[in-house]
Order: C-alpha cells, then structure tokens, then sequence
C-alpha cells in the first residue's frame, strides 16, 4: 500500500515539476511556540513536491516555490507538523507546537509507559520539575503532599536522614513498609546506608534536577506486574531526556540558609538555680547544698547549651544540563554540586554528580539506550541522638541543648573545655557526677562521616521487528559503595574510657536487574478494540560485602583515624550477603471503543532466600474501567455538558512484601567464634523452611472526572488492603534455647482501608494571569487483626530504653501506651496517676520507697504504679487523614506558589516534655519556671517540683500527660520567582526565571513540641508517633537562578 | 521464521535455570556440614563452652550475681543495668538479670543438646568414622554431659530453693535434654530440685568413665573438660545435695591423702604456691581447674566483666563492705588475699576492691568457675558434716588452703570446740578465699542460711532476707511464663 502510494507521489512530482515551471522566493523563520526560540534544521517543503529546504543555524529559511503553490508542509521532530498557508506576503513566521502537548499524557508504568487516558491503575504522577528546587537533599523528601495516599514524614532536621514513606498506611509489621523503588527500571538500593552517626540516605544519590518524572503506584492493578516485592506500593523514577529541537543547555542554582525552626525556651542560669533550688528545698535529703551560678572570668556563668549546638547553616546547589535531539539520537547530560551546612554544628551534605542519558535509533528496528549516573556524596554530623536507636545517647547533641544546666560553660576560666574525664566539668555544684558530654568539647573532638560512591547505569537494546512488536533487553547495576568513619576522642565523651575509639566501615552493595520483555500491539475491528501485550522474564542479584575495623587506646592526640597510630591492636568484623530473584511476568491491557478498559497482570516470582521447592510464589491484579464519557448516551446528554472524561473504575490484586525474608533466612546455620583463642562453630539460626512473603489483598474502587471542560478534574478512590501472612518473630520459651529466641513465621494479619480524594482546580487561565490548585485529602483506618497464637501484644521500645508503643489486635498498629494521668491535684501539687482499678494514685518522691504512692482519697499507701499493670492503649500515631494542597499563581512574568501538608486526628507521645519538665539536675522548659506548682489551689499541669523526682513528669513511667494531639498544617513551600526574556542575543540567554523561597515556613498546630512531624524511630513500623530527643526540623531560606541557554 | 527465532532467543539468554536461587551463606556454616571434618566436631565443642561463656553466663555475670545478691559487697553505681536489682532483692519476673540468665543458660543448654544429638547420630551413622576416633567420640561425649550438668546445676542456684530446704522437694527448672530448632515443644513442666539433681549426676556420673584422662597443655586443661574437672565439680554438687559421703568420696579421688594435696591421676589439680599466682597470666595455674579463658579479641563485653564490677577503674564496680561481722572485718592484715584487695574512693572515703581481676583497659582476666581449693575446702566440710564430727584430716585440708595465704592462722583441732564452729570457720574462710568468684551466694543458700542485710554510701540499705522470704530465690523470668504454659512461677 504504501509503496504504492509513495509511486503515485512520484509519478505526482515529475508531472507536477512539468507543470510549474515558474517560481517566486520566500523567506521566513521557524520558532517554537514554547518558548519563541528559533528552530535550527526544520525541514520546510512546498505541499505536494520535493522542493523544500531546511532552516539555517537561525531558524530562517529561503525557498524558490513554484508560482502555483499553496501551501507549505514545515515540520521537526518533535513538533507536530504544520501546513502553513501561502499568500502574497513573501516573508513567514511559523511557530511550530512541540509534540508533547498535542498527544495524549503519558504515564510510566511497569515496564512501559501507557497512555494516561488508558490507565485503568491508581497512580499519582509528580514532575521532577516541580522539586528540583525544594533545598532538600534527596527527591523522597520533597513528595510530601504531593499525591494522596502517600505520607512522607521526615524525622526531624538531621541532613540526609531518610523520611518516612507510607503509602496507603503501614503495611507490614516486622517487615519494612517502605515502598519499593525502581530508578529507570532499576530497583535501587534503599535507606540509611552509613554505619555511623552521619545519616546518608542512598536515595540522596539521585539528583533531583535529573528527574523527569516520579510515579506513585498505589493499587493492585498498577503494582502487581513487581509481584513479591510490590504490597508497599512502587515509586517509579524516571530520569530526564533530551527533548526534541536544538541543544538545550540550563543552569538551576541557588543558595540559602538554614536554621532550626522551633527550639525549647529553657531556663537561664538565675531561673534554673532558683528553681532547682526550691526543688531542694522541698526535697532537702536531695542534695548538701545548692546549686550556684560560678563565676567565670569576673563575669556569671549564663549558658545558653542551643547557641553551641545550633547555628544557620548556608547552603548552595548548582546542576548544569545540556540536552538535545538529532533525528536519531537524543541525549541529556548533567552535572550537579551540593553543598549544604545543616543547623546543627558540624552537620554537612556534599553531592557532586554527574549524569549521560542516551538514545539512539541504530536503524529502522534496532534503537540503543543508556542511563548512566555517577555521584559521590559525602556526609557530616556529630552524634546528633536523632538518629533511629540514638534517642538515649548521653552524647546526643538534640539532647544536650536542652538538657544541660545553664549554670555550667562550655570552657573553664583559662579556655580549656570544661570537663571531667568523659563527662561536663561540674563546677563546683553539689551535683559532682553529670554524667552528659560537654557538646563543645565532643562537637570539637569527635567525627562521623559516611561517603557514598554511586554508579547508577543501565544498557538497553529495543528491536522492533514489525510495527507494534518491541523486543527489549535491559541491563541494568546499581553499584553502591559507603565508607563510613568514627573518630571519638580520648580526651573526654564516648571515647574516654577507652582511650580513643576509631572505627571505618566499608559497605559494598551491588545489584544487577537483567529485564527482557517483548510488547506487542494491536488494533481490530476497526480500531475500536486494542490490544497490548506484555511478557517478560528478570533475574536480579544483590551483593552484600560489609565490613569494619575498629581500634582503642589511641598513641597521641594528634591522630584522627583508623588508620594513625593505636596502642590496642585493631578488631574488626562485617558481614556478606547475596540472593537473587528471577521472575517471569505478563500484561494484557484492552480497551474497546475507548469505552471499556480490561487490564491484568501476573508475575511468578523466585527468591533465593526461600527454601527448596518453596521459591516461588504467584501474584497477580487486574482492573476494569469505563469511560462514560464516551458512551453516546452521556455524549448527547446534559451531563456532558457539566462533566467530561468520567471514568469508573474497580482493581482487586493480590501482592506480596519480601522485604522481611532474609537472604538466608530459611536455613538453620552454625557460626564460626571463638572460645579463647580456640575457633567454635554454634547453632546461630533456626531457620524457618515454611518461610513465605507476606500477602496483600488489595480492593480499589474509583471515579474521576472533570468538571466544567476539565476547569476542574477530580480523582476519588477507596481502598481496602487485607494483609495476610505477616512475618511475626514468634517468640518461643527461653529454656528452649533457640537462638535469638524468635523464630519468623507467616502469622499476623490487619487491614488498612481509606478514601483518597484529589482536585486540580483551574481558577483563572488568562492570558496573564493563571491560578492552579491542586489538593489532596486521604483517609486512613489500619487495624491489627491477628497476631502469633498466644501473642497479645507486641511491645515497641524506643532505643531499646522506653516502652512506648504497644500493637494489639483490634487496634492500629503501635498505639501509644501510658500510664493515665490526670494532671495535678491543686492541693497537694502531685501528679495524679490512675491505677488499673481506676483509683487516683499520688506520688511524693521524697517521702519513703514505701509510701511514695498515696490514694488521693486519703486511704492511704498504694501499690506503685507500673506501666505493665496500669499501662493503657493512649492513641494511635497514625494520622487518620492527612494530606497536601499546591497554589501555583502566574502574572505575567511573576510565579508565586505555595504548598501546605496537613495531617490530622493522631497522637504524639512528646518524651522530650518528659525530659523538659525532669525534676532532676536537668535544665526545664521556662513554663516549669513559671508555672509549676507552689501553693495549694494552684491549678497547673506542672507538678510541685521535688529534687530528683523523675516519675512525676514521666521520664521514668510513660504518662498520658505527655501524650498530645499531633494534628498540623504545615506551609511547607512558599516561592516567589520573576522570568525575564527577550534578553539581548548576544548574553545567549533565552530566559531567566530568579526566585526566593522558604521551606519549611510555618507549621500550625497545637502540639508543644518542636514538631508534630517527626519519628524518633526513623522508618518504624511498630513505633511511630514518638517524640523523644530529636532535633527539630530545619526552615531554609533560598534565592536561586533557572537560565535557559 | 526469523523474527520467531529472535523472541526464542530472548527468553533462552535469560534461561530457566534456577541455580542462583539455592545460595549459602560465606559466613555462616548449613546446618548439614557441621560433621563435615574433624575440625568442625572440634569447633562445635569448643561451640558449647563458648555458649556458656556468653557474659551474660559465666563470662562474668553469673558469678556477679551470686557475688552481689550476698553480703560481701556495695555498689558505687544504682545503674539498673549493673545488678543494682539484684544486689538490692527487688528483682521481678521482667528484670533483665532474670530474664538475660535464664536465656544464656538455656541457649548453652540448648547448643550442648544439639551437639549431643548430632554427635550421637553421625556417629551411629558412621559420617564420623575416620575422622575422630572411638576416644575422642568418648570425650566430646563427656564434655557435652558434663557442660550440660554444669549450667542446670547453675540454673538451680538462682532460680529453685536449695536442696536443703525439703530434699529437692521444690520445683527446679524444666528439663531439656533435646536439640530444639524448630517451634515445636514450647510447653515443658519444672521438674523436681531432686530430679534436676539426679539428671545432673546422671550426666556427671556418665561422663566421667567417658572422659579424657588429661591434655596436653596447661590451657586446656583448665579450659577444657577433663576427669579430675568432673570430679571436682560432683564435690560441690553432693555438697549442695547433702550426700556427704558422695561427696568425700569424690573428694578422695582428687585430693591426695597427705600433703601436698594434689590430684595423683589425671591432670595433676593442686594448690598454686601462692594466691596471688593465680590471678597473673597465663591464668592456668594447676589450681584452676576449670576457667573460662579469655584473649584481646574474645572479650565479655564490657559491663559483663569481672574488672567490671571489681575493679575500682570501674564507675559501676561494687567495692567491700568493711563493717564489723563482715569479711572483710575478719580478714587478717596479713592475709595475702586481703593484700591483693586494690583501693579506690567512693563520696571521698577510701573503699576496697576485689583485686583478682586487674585486666580493666582490656578485661581479659579468666573467670573462674571452680578451683581446686575449693575442692579441699568442699572434701574437708563433707568429712566434718558426714560424720558430724571434726577431724584432723579436715583441719589439715582447711589449714591447707588457709595458711598458704595466712601462714600464721593456723587452726588445731583445738580451736573447733563444736562442728559449728568448724562450719563457720569454714564457710568464712570460703567466703575469703572465693570472694569475687560467684561462691558467697552459693554457699549461703547451700546452707540455708539468711542473707545478712546490708548498707551502701549512695545506694541504699537492704533488709536481710530470710529463707523462705519470696525474695530469697529469684523469680522464674516472664519471658518464659509469658509462652510456656506449663511453666509455673516461684
């Protein structure tokens, strides 16, 4: 057919070149509609014949066109071709529309991309654009708010320190919930990855300024093609592409400060030593003497611990992209520098980065594609505490703002630290033994590091062997190296007592992904019903090699690392893991009359870490939409009038969580050791052959439209996830001896359910001025439905210390847990704690062990109270709704956007009030100062204080006084930016967009610690909601520069 | 044709082999090759003395909470994590001490179980046949009986009345004596304080016959099991059972009828020259019968130690009582043992410490689990309690071990006008010599006695505990009563 067209053409030509001889010249320019700029290279052709030419270096172009000819055909990759009427003028501008916006959105999905309007998977879709900016150090931070149903909390204000990320609610246990990531096909390597107090998030790897495109896949239908890894839900990565027109090349760059944006008012040295003192007084078996305030070169000792430990840090960022397309190749390349100084001392992020995205069409069948990214990142902090597992660090730097009196100075009166062996000096003060660092000394003295080299890389080779078959190969490596480094001096702090401790680690983790599929697509009946078809097989391997050296004894001060001089010979240890998947996989997507929409997938899993004859594992999801809209019923109604594009839609899917199952975890192994200097071998672990992933049954309904010709679209779904097989370490009697005492089985389940609800909104598209809303709002109910036989409760701690969290069946997972309070008796000024029997109970630390707890009633001495008899369910830490709003304004060349987060009806338990409010030698929050108990009729939440009594606020009982609502907004994002064009050619500008921002703005909420967003224990399942020593977060201020060359 | 080929191709690179899915591990060893070699046996023996010298067990703690729960010493810190509980008697089901003892005594239980029944069955399999001979399948055997004897006898000091009380009418611990790896058989009952015994001599009394006569070196012979370390320990158990003619006559076996006292056969088990001796590098005196060896880099952890708690470097050590009645009080200035004491300061006062365990920086000392002189001293009680009646032959044992430290304190029949005399003098000089051994606690509770009160600078005095007073045994741990259900509470 088409051979006999392009005859016909032929044949056309010789006739037509016969016909019209005569010509007349015209010239003109070709631009693009984007952004004015001149298009190089666009072929202009007069309609009908082969005369044409192609438009200089500037976009102009002259042509000789025969006198009779209407019309001209100009067209460039990746601009939709246009038909450019000729009149008598002899001179043209045609302004070409780039592709993009005249096809259909498209969305990356598993192994592919559809087209959005075919997509019947819940997925959300965030543009690398939209966070290239945000002055954070990894792309996961910046999705908070962004897409319903997908919670992202950061910890707290520690760089790099990896955020949270929940999509659809917890989904596992003693497993992770955290999603899985696949960065250009790849999936990649996750988490904290440094052994040392300097957090290093490996997703920090990835520049943000290299993202495209970032798709959040939420239900069965979307995730069920990654089978056994996908119940957590699937963040898809895709990094940029050279774009179709000339080379493009772009500087985005700012620099800023930061500060932390909420710090505790604690008492002076006046107030401390009046109110620790009166606290003797009432206590005066406490201490010999009181407090003083020394004097400290002729001037009294008023320390203010936050100025030492906090500072504003500046920051700048810099990437430089180049990007273009020839016909058959396109490129992007990037470098990119980060540097960010964080709010505490000694807390640093350094990226230097640097990124070739290539492809090219070989021929007509065979087109070649690589991805390759190398970063090194190199990360700095003190022992902050803030850290998952740190909360209790006597050398926590969070902690020691707050913690340390203020009538003790950093240095003594001749400059040297004030200090005593590893231990704050204590001046003279009748407390002699403090038993906390001086931060000064240890900020000096002590260094944790962790450097991140990264290869990010794939190969890819499509074959196209007939229209509509695609045979691709991907290879793809995620090479991953950590040195992490601890220095603790002998002078004074951790490493006192062993006279200097230097350890290095080494992490060496790599993984290759081969992925084969082959797609095919097909239309019939006369391309009403299409088809596309998917199959695939991938085999995956990780790596593991970690190991570390450690040495004490240190032979000078001078030496700083491992690798200096040490009196005590070096040990060390390390570990090694490997395993493997290999999965085969399929898709069939059909639609009929773009009405019916039938999609359903399947994928067979293998992993090495299950035992014999039990690797593998099936899963599968499939959905079924229709589209109304396009029913002729709805068409020719009323309803289309109001509303376009209403789609229904249902998914049900089952899927699978590995993250739990251990390389070897199926295996009963023996361990090497020692016994003197004899070599051992001992029974290590009972492994369990049973062992399989967990399960999600997941049920999705939805509906979207949009409203008033899509002036608005709305997108409203509900999910229910039913979680099966969950991996409980069951515990099992001690006189057994099982190693660990745990053996993991597939035991526990609950259930997560919610609605998710998002709008963007249209408000104004005028020409010079445009307003854009977008907002999302999501529901969230998890319950615990059944744990281990004969378990009731599986008990959280945080760092090992406090038992905070406990996860029953029939509540959500790791509810708070505290004894009740019912604030303080305004006679007596004790705190009053309620007993198992409901009784009130009053505590007077300073009386006898054997009548501290008194009836309120006045019947006398009660037992004492105990979290594990009196203890009760005090809240969820789960947000029952939550969600993120984005204004975007345009006025002519100003843009002006703000984005919010809220998360709302949940419970923080704020340990670190606990510690403000500690009747011991521990600086208070101001409010004690003012508004603790003193006379009967007092009516205050604040105890009378008593030297040494640390039960009363909490420290030593969780209490639900310091259980508080969590509910926030929070003004994450505020911009403000001005674009200038039309600059002088000669500066070779095309256009500048320059901007300030605020991140982390404001936070509305009436919770009384630093921050409602916040998680003590890091990426915790089992306990969330805790607020115990963290830093709070940081606010940055930034001014930077996008240049478009 | 081509293009069916080529999508073939596609799917036969990525293949169907599933090789890379069965992967061991580098670092650990499958349960399947543990009796691959010789060595492998020989790491799994040397396995269960390690298992047992976790610092939660006999790395140190053990012998810490049998020092601090009596009256010999104070603690400088109330940290909960240094047996403050269990100095003090306000231990509770969920107290780390208790439950963290427990675990470590059973898991050795458990590794020793395993050894035993793998051992067992390859032999009669005949895996093992060629590489470890008919004395060496002997020895092993012995030495899992006798380690497995060791930790319930362990277990019944803290957890069960003394046999005393009733003839071991009590509940005592449950009985495991299978290999446990999967989830099966959580629930097993206490057995009898008598039936434990009588498992615990039965594993003794199997092991014996079946026991190397010695080793070659003086470390081993002190760190491993060997005949004379087998009959060393049935003195202490019959002395705790109060079969005092079993005990003599085990005794007899070891202690030679004159002096020097020594062993005659096996390992030549005697007194070290002198006290101090035994407490140097390389720990392996012919005195230490059986110790716990440790090197720079197979160390407790630190506050498990030892020097943890005895060495005044410590913030967390427990220093000695020194109020009249106690013994330090009774120790002569003289005394050897009491030389060896080493000084610190606690709130400005001059304090004493137990100075056997110097190695603080490293804390690499041996912890030691029985001496010979105790041996002496256990033959010579048995003598005077078996015939109610004191005998030259048991002053001599006690003079023994007495004057090599105190040469001068000699005793004479003489001085013991009633047996009871003789067994406070004797259960003092025990409380001298083994003071920082794990010994005190043991002895008081062996004889039934009341656990004197007892006062310290900064933390706190403690009542005396009476026997039968709940607090004079520790509770079974909840982790056990939380999923054993046939488990039953003290």
């Amino acid at each position: 057919m088409k051979k006999i067209s392009l005859l016909l053409t032929f044949l056309l030509f010789v006739g037509m070149q016969a016909i019209f001889a005569q010509t007349r010249d015209v010239t003109g320019v070709v631009t693009s509609v984007d952004d004015g700029s001149t298009i190089p290279g666009a072929s202009v052709i007069v309609k009908g014949t082969t005369v044409g030419t192609i438009t200089s270096m500037d976009g102009r172009f002259t042509l000789k066109v025969p006198a009779g000819a209407r019309n001209l055909i100009v067209s460039f990759v990746g601009f939709t071709s246009q038909d450019v009427l000729l009149t008598n003028a002899k001179e043209y501008t045609i302004a070409l529309n780039s592709e993009q916006i005249a096809v259909d959105e498209v969305v990356v999905v598993g192994y592919g991309t559809q087209k959005k309007r075919d997509v019947g998977g819940t997925i959300s879709t965030v543009k690398g654009e939209d966070i290239k900016m945000t002055p954070v150090q990894s792309f996961d931070q910046s999705l908070q708010g962004k897409a319903s149903g997908v919670i992202v909390t950061m910890p707290n204000g520690v760089l790099n320190n990896p955020p949270v990320i929940r999509i659809r609610g917890v989904n596992s246990i003693s497993s992770s919930s955290y999603p899985l990531i696949i960065v250009d096909g790849v999936p990649v390597f996750t988490g904290d990855v440094s052994a040392s107090s300097a957090a290093s998030n490996a997703l920090a790897d990835i520049s943000p300024s290299d993202i495209q495109s970032m798709e959040i896949l939420k239900d069965a239908s979307a995730t069920a093609i990654y089978g056994s890894r996908a119940a957590n839900g699937v963040i898809i990565i895709t990094t940029r592409k050279g774009m179709a027109g000339k080379v493009k090349v772009t500087y985005d760059g700012y620099f800023g400060y930061t500060s932390p944006y909420h710090l505790f008012d604690v008492m002076n040295a006046t107030q401390y030593v009046e109110h620790k003192n009166r606290a003797i007084s009432n206590n005066p078996t406490s201490y010999g003497s009181q407090f003083t305030i020394p004097t400290l070169n002729n001037a009294p000792v008023n320390t203010k611990w936050s100025d030492y430990i906090y500072r504003t840090g500046s920051q700048q960022s810099h990437s430089v992209t180049i990007s273009g397309s020839s016909p058959t190749t396109n490129y992007f390349l990037s470098v990119g520098y980060n540097n960010q100084e964080g709010m505490i001392r000694q807390n640093s992020y350094e990226r230097k980065n640097a990124r070739l995205n290539l492809d090219h069409k070989l021929n007509k069948y065979i087109t070649l594609g690589a991805n390759l990214a190398i970063t090194n990142s190199f990360n700095a902090a003190p022992n902050t505490g803030s850290l998952s597992g740190q909360a209790y660090n006597t050398g926590g730097a969070a902690r020691l703002a707050f913690v340390l009196p203020p009538n003790l100075a950093p240095y003594k009166a001749d400059g040297t630290y004030n200090i005593d062996g590893s231990q704050i000096g204590s001046m003279g003060q009748p407390q002699t033994n403090y038993g906390y660092y001086n931060p000064v000394a240890i900020f000096d003295l002590n260094k944790y590091t962790a450097q991140n080299d990264r290869l990010l890389a794939n190969f890819s080779v499509t074959f196209q062997p007939v229209k509509g078959l695609n045979l691709k190969t991907v290879y793809g490596m995620d090479n991953l190296s950590v040195e992490s480094t601890i220095f603790q001096s002998a002078i004074t702090g951790d490493g006192f007592a062993g006279k200097g401790y230097a350890e290095n680690d080494f992490n060496r983790a790599n993984r290759w992904t081969w992925t084969n599929t082959a797609d095919y697509s097909l239309a019939t009946l006369k391309e009403k019903l299409n088809f596309t078809f998917l199959a695939g097989t991938e085999k995956q391997s990780t790596k593991g090699n970690l190991w570390y050296g450690f040495k004490t004894n240190v032979a000078d001060n001078f030496f700083e690392t491992y690798q200096g001089s040490w009196v005590t010979a070096g040990m060390g240890g390390g570990s090694q893991y490997e395993n493997y998947f290999i999965s085969y996989f399929g898709r069939i997507n059909a639609n009929y009359d773009k009405r019916f929409y039938l999609e359903g997938s399947i994928r067979n899993d293998g992993f090495s870490g299950l035992a014999e004859g039990k690797k593998f594992g099936t899963f599968g999801g499939g959905s079924f939409m229709y589209n109304l809209s396009n029913e002729n019923f709805i068409k020719t109604s009323k309803i289309a009038e109001l509303f376009s594009d209403i789609r229904l839609k249902a998914s049900y899917g089952k899927v699978g969580n590995m993250s739990g199952i251990g390389s070897y975890a199926s295996l009963s192994l023996y361990s090497g050791g020692l016994y003197g200097a004899s070599p051992t071998w001992g029974f290590s672990q009972a492994g369990n052959s049973d062992l399989k992933w967990e399960t999600s049954d997941k049920y999705d309904v939805g509906l979207s439209f949009g409203l008033l010709k899509n002036k608005f679209t709305v997108e409203m779904n509900y999910f229910y996830n039913d979680v099966n097989n969950l991996i409980l370490n069951v515990p099992q009697s001690p006189s057994k001896g099982i190693p660990g005492n745990t053996i993991p089985m597939n035991i526990g389940s609950m259930f997560n359910k919610g609605l998710e609800f998002s709008v963007t909104s249209h408000n104004f598209t005028k020409k010079d001025f445009q307003w854009t809303t977008n907002f999302n709002f999501s529901t969230l109910k998890n319950e615990v439905t059944s744990l281990a036989p004969g378990v009731t409760e599986i008990i959280g701690t945080t760092s090992g210390l406090e038992t905070t969290n406990r996860t029953m069946i029939g509540y959500p997972i790791g509810n708070l847990f505290t004894v009740e309070t019912r604030g303080v008796d305004p006679q007596t000024g004790r705190r009053v704690f309620v007993n198992k029997a409901g009784k009130e109970v009053l505590y007077s630390h300073e009386s006898p062990a054997a009548s501290r707890w008194t009836y309120r009633d006045g019947t006398g001495n009660a037992p004492a109270i105990a979290l594990t008899t009196d203890g009760k369910i005090s809240g969820s830490p789960l947000p029952k709704i939550y969600g993120g709003m984005d204004n975007n304004f345009n006025y002519k060349n100003f843009d002006f956007a703000f984005s919010l987060t809220y998360a709302l009806d949940f419970k923080i338990y704020n340990g670190t009030k606990s510690g403000l409010r500690d009747q011991r030698w521990w600086n208070n929050s101001v409010e004690v100062y003012e508004t603790a108990w003193r006379n009967p009729g007092d009516i205050t939440s604040i105890p009378k204080p008593i030297m040494n009594d640390n039960v009363s606020n909490g420290s030593s009982i969780p209490i639900l006084e310091n259980v508080e609502k969590g509910d926030y907004v929070k003004v994450r994002n505020v911009s403000l930016g001005y674009t200038v064009k039309n600059l002088p050619s000669f500066l070779g500008i095309e256009k500048i967009r320059i901007y300030a921002q605020v991140f982390n703005a404001y936070v509305f909420t009436k919770y009384t610690g630093s921050d409602p967003e916040v998680s003590t224990n890091g990426n915790t399942n089992l306990t969330a909601g805790i607020d115990r020593n963290s830093a709070p977060q940081a606010r940055s201020y930034s001014f930077g520069a996008n240049i478009t060359f | 044709m081509i293009k069916a080929t080529i999508c073939l191709m596609f799917f036969v690179l990525v293949g169907c082999s599933t090789d890379m899915l069965s992967l061991s591990p580098k670092t650990s060893l499958g349960e399947l090759q543990a009796f691959d070699t010789k060595d492998r046996v020989i790491g799994q023996v040397n396995g269960m003395y390690a298992s047992m010298k976790s610092g939660n067990y006999l790395g140190g703690r053990f012998q810490v909470y049998n020092d601090v729960r009596a009256d010999n010493f104070l603690p400088k810190s109330t940290n909960g994590v240094t047996n403050y509980q269990t100095w003090n008697h306000s231990v509770i089901t969920s107290t780390n001490e208790v439950i963290n003892l427990w675990g470590a005594v059973y898991a050795a239980v458990n590794a020793i179980n395993i050894f035993l029944e793998g051992l067992d069955s390859n032999w009669k399999a005949g895996t093992l046949t060629g590489k470890i001979t008919d004395a060496e399948y002997s020895q092993f055997k012995s030495e899992a009986l006798t380690l497995r004897a060791i930790c319930y006898f362990d277990l019944l000091m803290l957890y069960a009345q003394p046999y005393n009380k009733d003839n071991g009418a009590s509940p005592g611990v449950p009985l495991r004596l299978k290999a446990n790896k999967t989830g099966e058989e959580n629930d097993l009952a206490r057995s009898k304080v008598s039936e434990v015994y009588t498992q615990i001599l039965a594993d003794l009394n199997a092991a014996e016959p079946l026991a190397i006569d010695k080793y070659t070196t003086n470390l081993l012979n002190t760190t491993r099991i060997h005949k004379n370390t087998i009959i060393a320990f049935k003195t202490r158990v019959y002395l705790h059972k109060g079969d005092f003619t079993a005990a003599q006559t085990e005794g007899a076996k070891i202690v030679s009828a004159t002096a020097p006292y020594g062993a005659a056969t096996g390992v030549p088990i005697g007194l070290n020259a002198t006290f101090a001796g035994i407490w140097a590098t390389p720990y392996t005196t012919k005195e230490s019968v059986f110790s716990m060896p440790f090197t720079d880099t197979n160390l407790p952890g630190t506050q498990n130690s030892l020097a943890w708690y005895n060495n005044p470097s410590s913030n967390e050590a427990y220093y000695l009582t020194t109020t009249p009645g106690s013994t330090f009080s009774q120790m002569d200035a003289t005394d050897a043992r009491k030389m060896l004491f080493s000084t610190g300061t606690v709130s400005g006062t001059t304090v004493y410490f137990c100075g056997k365990y110097p190695s603080f920086t490293i804390q690499s000392d041996y912890a030691p689990i029985i001496r010979y002189s105790e041996v002496m001293l256990n033959y010579a009680e048995a003598i005077v309690r078996g015939g109610n009646a004191v005998t030259q032959k048991a002053v001599d044992l006690l003079n023994a071990v007495r004057t090599r430290s105190f040469p001068t304190g000699v005793y004479t029949l003489a001085s013991f006008s009633t047996v009871k005399a003789f067994l406070d003098a004797m259960l003092l000089e025990r409380s001298i010599e083994f003071l920082g051994e794990g010994l005190r606690n043991m002895d008081l509770m062996r004889t039934y006695s009341t656990i004197p009160a007892k006062s310290g600078t900064s933390a706190g005095s403690v009542s005396a505990i009476a026997p039968g007073t709940p607090t004079y045994i520790w509770p079974i741990p909840s982790s056990e009563l939380d999923i054993n259900k046939l488990m039953t509470g003290n």
